[in-house]
Formats: structure tokens, sequence, C-alpha cells
């Protein structure tokens, strides 16, 4: 399951999720950007589903935890990268072929990357808000802590505006990695997709 | 004090910062945190106040923005349908700021007491699986890889004129072509150790060779002093404020 090749995509993936994730942090745009890597492992390893979430677990939880030097609120988000490993192994991994065919299938690429960035975006929003209201009393170091309070302004409840600030912001930010992730795997080379999938 | 021993420290010291502590906790808190840096970390705790200042500041400031300046009212005051006031909203913001700063400020110490270990050394002395060890180094590791790979590709889109040195609409507009260049570079130098180099220099063998400490007690020296008083104050913390308030 894990051998040197998966362990070497791993901390790749782990290293892309920090580096991307960090500057979205610190620009404290409205969006996330830090599941890039953990979405591109998945890719790499499709069709293995269970080799996908593993991996894609521990580039994850791998990132958080280098991550959270920077940006303290990350650590207390691990269940939710759990989450987003989950769906995208069981889900955005069904999507692997179409993003690699060549030549490019502009509509079902576009269709599938819409699918997989809103399923995992709801999920990731519906299992972040818990942490977001019961840890941090609706707010975040993110940028998606404004659309909270727009929401909280406009009379919305605590868990209500974290809820639909998720909804809101969670879905556009996973179609945006997921379209990454998918134009990384297509520009991937394939000896190095067929040494992991070896 | 051995590096097991001070993340397990820090550990419980984040955790109980995390759980809220009363008036009462917290100064319990402060001081054995306070304790850890002065006999554990010394000098270079006031790098730790820095970092965590530097790191602390610009978030605090943020949500000081969110929770003052557009909500207007604590989190509390919205749960409760409660008339809110700004006043209550900075001291929302004070309170969650000042646990943020005490975990950054942990995390920084207990890094920074073993800052005469490289970090193979720190995470040879680790007691993890030697997978999980082998996995930290080579993160680290390829960190360093992608910075070189960051420079590089930005040196040579700039020089192809596709990206500019200073902030522009441009180089938003081709941050994609960065990114792409940036993984590209990153896949062949990594394709390039695991299929040649690594291979002939037999590296993660003698990686792991490295790494293996043999199998030392997981807590020694003042490890054995720090975490009883670490779990006895963590006991302390909790119960402090419950019991003042029943009295």
């Amino acid at each position: 399951m894990f051998t040197t090749p998966r362990l070497i995509l791993i901390a790749l993936a782990a290293a892309l999720n920090c580096s991307i994730g960090t500057i979205v942090y610190l620009l404290k745009l409205p969006i996330y950007l830090d599941s890039i890597g953990t979405i591109l492992i998945a890719l790499l390893l499709a069709p293995d589903r269970m080799a996908a979430f593993l991996c894609s677990w521990a580039a994850g939880w791998i990132g958080l935890a280098v991550s959270g030097l920077i940006n303290p609120f990350l650590p207390w988000f691990a269940v939710t990268d759990v989450a987003i490993s989950l769906v995208t192994a069981l889900l955005t991994v069904g999507a692997a072929a179409t993003f690699r065919a060549r030549p490019l299938r502009s509509g079902p690429f576009a269709a599938q990357v819409v699918l997989c960035g809103v399923a995992t975006g709801i999920v990731s929003a519906v299992v972040s808000v818990p942490v977001v209201v019961y840890l941090f009393g609706g707010v975040t170091g993110s940028g998606s802590a404004l659309v909270v309070a727009v929401f909280l302004k406009s009379g919305q409840h605590l868990m209500s505006a974290a809820m639909l600030s998720g909804l809101a912001s969670d879905p556009p930010d996973k179609v945006l990695q997921v379209l990454l992730a998918a134009l990384l795997y297509r520009v991937t080379p394939g000896d190095f997709i067929a040494m992991l999938r070896a | 004090m051995t590096p097991n021993g001070a993340f397990a420290v820090g550990i419980i010291l984040i955790a109980l910062g995390m759980s809220g502590p009363g008036p009462r906790g917290l100064t319990v808190l402060v001081a054995l945190t306070l304790a850890f840096a002065v006999i554990e970390v010394r000098g270079a705790s006031m790098i730790a106040l820095r970092r965590a200042i530097v790191i602390v500041l610009p978030l605090a400031v943020f949500m000081s923005l969110v929770w003052i300046g557009i909500v207007g009212e604590s989190p509390a005051q919205i749960a409760a349908d409660a008339v809110g006031t700004r006043v209550a909203a900075l001291v929302y913001v004070a309170k969650l700021s000042g646990r943020l700063f005490l975990i950054v400020a942990v995390v920084q110490l207990v890094f920074l007491r073993f800052d005469k270990l490289t970090p193979l050394q720190l995470v040879r002395a680790l007691a993890l699986p030697a997978a999980v060890k082998r996995m930290l180094v080579i993160t680290l590791s390829l960190i360093g890889t992608l910075r070189h790979a960051i420079d590089r590709a930005h040196i040579a889109l700039i020089a192809a004129g596709t990206l500019t040195r200073t902030p522009s609409l441009r180089n938003v507009a081709h941050s994609w072509r960065l990114i792409q260049a940036v993984w590209l570079s990153a896949v062949t130098i990594m394709l390039g150790r695991m299929r040649d180099k690594w291979p002939v220099e037999n590296t993660i063998a003698r990686l792991d060779d490295t790494l293996d400490n043999g199998k030392p007690p997981l807590f020694t020296g003042d490890d054995r002093i720090w975490l009883p008083i670490t779990l006895g104050a963590a006991v302390v913390i909790l119960l402090a404020d419950r019991v003042g308030g029943m009295s």
C-alpha cells in the first residue's frame, strides 16, 4: 500500500496543500485551496479507491500538521480532511479517466469537475460547521469569516450563518480545487503515474 | 528533557488552552507555560513570543474587523438573541486571540527547546513508527525541493515574459502556469531521484538506519518531572473555576 513512490507522493501532496493553502490564508481570500494535493493524490492513484483514500488522508493530515505552524485554526479541521479524502476516493476517483482523456472532452470534463467539486464542498461545509461554531464561535482566520459576518449581520443565527457561509464558499472553492487538481493530473507524466500505480 | 516529553507537555497545554478555562484555570495555565518557557527554553522564549505575535497579531486585527467592525456583537449575544455590544465583541476577540496566541507560543516553545538539533536528529529522537519518521523527513526534504522548484519556475517565467517581478494582473492571470511549472519540476526531480539516485545510493534503507534510534524509554530524565506536574496542573485547571463556582 505505502510503497516508496506513494510515500513521496504523499509528501509532495502535503507540501502542495501547505504552500498554496498558506498563501491563500495569508491573503484572506474567501476560499481555502488547501486540499489540491489531497484531491490530486487520489486522482493519481485511481482506480484503487482504498489506496486513494488512505494516501490522500495521510497527505491531508501531514499538510495540516505543517500548515498549523502558520495557521493555528487549521489542525482543528482534521475531520474535514478525512471527509474530503473519503468523498474524493468514492466520487472524484471515478472521474479520473475523463480528466485524463486526450483530446480533452470539455463537456464531460466540466460536468465532472462541477459535480465532484460541489459534492465535496457540501460534505466539507457540513463537517466543518460544528468546529467553526463550537470551537471558534463562528469565525476562523480565513476570508470566509467575512461571509459568516455578513450572514450574522442579516439576522441569521450562529449555526445557520456558519452553515450558509460554508455552503456559499465551500462548493465554489472545492470546484476550483478539483479543477486545479484535474489540470495538474492531466499534465503529470505518464511514467510517474505508472510508477505510483505499480 | 526528551522531544517525546516536550511534545507530550505541549499537546496537554494546547488541549487545556482549547478547553476554555476560566480566570483561575487560565492563571495556572499561563504560569505553567511560563515555567516551561523559563526553565526549559530560557532565552529563546523571547523568539517564541515574537513569532507568536507575528502570527497572531494579523489574525487578531482581521477578527476585530469582522466581529467588532461588521458584526458588532459577540457569538454568545447572538446565540441568546440579546442586544449586542461592540465591547462584548472586543472581549470575545481578545479571548480567542489569547487562546490562539497560547497555542502558537507553545508550539514554538516546544520546537525551540530543541533548536540545537537538526530536523533529522529531532525526528530520529521521536517515538514514532519508522514509516511515519521516514514520511516526515521526506516531507521536510520535499518542502526544500519545492522551494527551489518555485524559485526556478518563477525566474524562468519572468525571463519568458509570462510573469512580472512586481505584483500585477498579469501575474494573477498566469499564476496557474507557475503552479503547473512547479508541479512538473517537482515531479521530474522526484522521478530522477526514485529511478536513479536513490537506488544507486541506497538512500531509503540508509535513511531508515539513520532514523532507527533503537528502543529507548519513551520518557526519561526531566520528562518524569514535567509530565506529572503538567497532568496535575491539568486537573487543577479543569476544576479550579468549577470548584470556585460552587462555593
